[in-house]
């Protein structure tokens, strides 16, 4: 696996940092290049500029919020990067919209470093 | 009566080789005497050759029994051992997912606590305390209350969830409800299951020292999250200390920034009188 490029994004920097560190924590990603965005529409800038191998979202942020960052990034930006939603939203329709606007994943906070490990080497395996 | 020439000479003849036929079979007799002491000496020898096999077959059966009992018993010994050492394997494999539980716990410890003091405004402090209740410990609904020094009463500072929720109320006194008995005994409360049903689930004291300076009551957690585990309940109780510490400091640290403030102001007002 070579040096990767994770975006993570979440409007609360607690959660942010923690993602972070739990990304740093895992084999074989751990000197990945992982860049922040504090909300989609920070994130759409990102990846406008940057390709990323892997892509973390929040649901609940201002401005653009997971659900529709996922459908703009898979409409507007045409991209097939693997995109894992991690939210407190546990609702059946959040999850069923999630992955019907393209998600990969969907994943619950408060994550499991073991369960993060596995999706997300998986979708980097891909 | 004479006999005839002919006749001796026939006898003769047939006595010599009565003779001959009599020499042959003494002869025939040795050679068979020969040949039976060979075949006698020739059984003693395969006898001796049977009793020989038989001995080496015994003492060999008798070896191999006992090569036999010390490898049963090597294989006893081995499949002990493999038992013992695949109960210790598993015994480190379960002290793994410990440790790595404890790591991640200490992580989002050290995340958490960093945030609490990266900042010295009492409502960052605030948002940063609902942000780790909700992302790290999985809380749906929960109040902050704080204390009134001059009162000694609880008040709510910030909560999440419902907001007619009848739950939070905005002042407890000291020993009303779990929340004022939390914040006179000092001591964590955490119920044994999720209190589905409007009970509160947790309820811990922030406390600088033996002061407590507020109290989080969490009345629900997330669907997905079916209870809070021993490690939660360490966790919210380090966190406690944090979050009780990054309260007070910036409370104070408001109070002096005001004090500050309005000294600078007489200070001017006095440089234009």
């Amino acid at each position: 696996m070579g040096r990767k490029s994770l975006l993570v994004v979440d409007d609360s920097a607690t959660f942010r940092q923690l993602l972070c560190m739990s990304l740093t924590r895992l084999e074989g990603i751990s000197s990945a290049d992982i860049t922040q965005a504090c909300d989609g529409a920070d994130a759409l800038g990102k990846m406008r500029a940057t390709e990323f191998d892997l892509v973390l979202t929040d649901v609940m942020m201002p401005n653009v919020n997971g659900l529709e960052l996922v459908e703009r990034v898979r409409s507007e930006l045409q991209s097939r990067v693997p995109i894992v939603i991690i939210s407190t939203k546990g609702e059946e329709a959040f999850v069923e919209q999630g992955m019907k606007n393209g998600a990969n994943c969907y994943l619950l906070k408060p994550i499991s470093l073991p369960r993060l490990r596995e999706v997300v080497s998986g979708l980097l395996a891909m | 009566m004479s006999q005839r020439p002919e006749d001796i000479l026939k006898v003769s003849s047939k006595s010599e080789d009565l003779l001959d036929m009599i020499e042959r079979g003494r002869a025939f007799t040795l050679e068979l005497m020969g040949e039976n002491e060979r075949l006698r000496y020739r059984m003693v020898q395969l006898e001796a050759e049977r009793v020989s096999a038989e001995e080496i077959h015994r003492r060999e059966v008798a070896k191999l029994q006992l090569e036999a009992d010390l490898a049963r018993q090597r294989l006893e010994f081995l499949d002990s051992r493999f038992h013992e050492i695949e109960e210790e394997n598993k015994d480190f494999a379960q002290r793994y997912v410990e440790v790595e539980e404890q790591n991640e716990s200490l992580a989002n410890l050290y995340v958490a606590s960093y945030n609490l003091h990266s900042t010295l405004d009492p409502q960052e402090v605030i948002g940063c305390i609902k942000e780790i209740l909700l992302n790290l410990i999985g809380a749906e609904e929960f109040a902050l209350y704080v204390m009134d020094e001059e009162t000694g009463d609880l008040s709510l500072a910030s909560y999440e969830g419902d907001p007619l929720s009848a739950l939070h109320a905005d002042r407890i006194a000291p020993g009303e409800g779990l929340e004022g008995m939390v914040a006179a005994s000092g001591e964590a409360f955490f119920a044994l299951d999720t209190g589905d049903s409007g009970e509160v689930c947790a309820c811990f004291p922030l406390k600088l020292k033996e002061q407590v300076v507020g109290v989080i009551a969490i009345y629900k957690l997330l669907a997905h999250k079916p209870l809070l585990t021993e490690l939660d309940h360490r966790l919210l109780e380090l966190l406690a200390g944090h979050a009780a510490t990054a309260l007070v400091s910036s409370k104070l640290y408001a109070q002096t920034d005001r004090k500050l403030k309005t000294w600078e102001g007489v200070m001017s007002l006095l440089r234009e009188s």
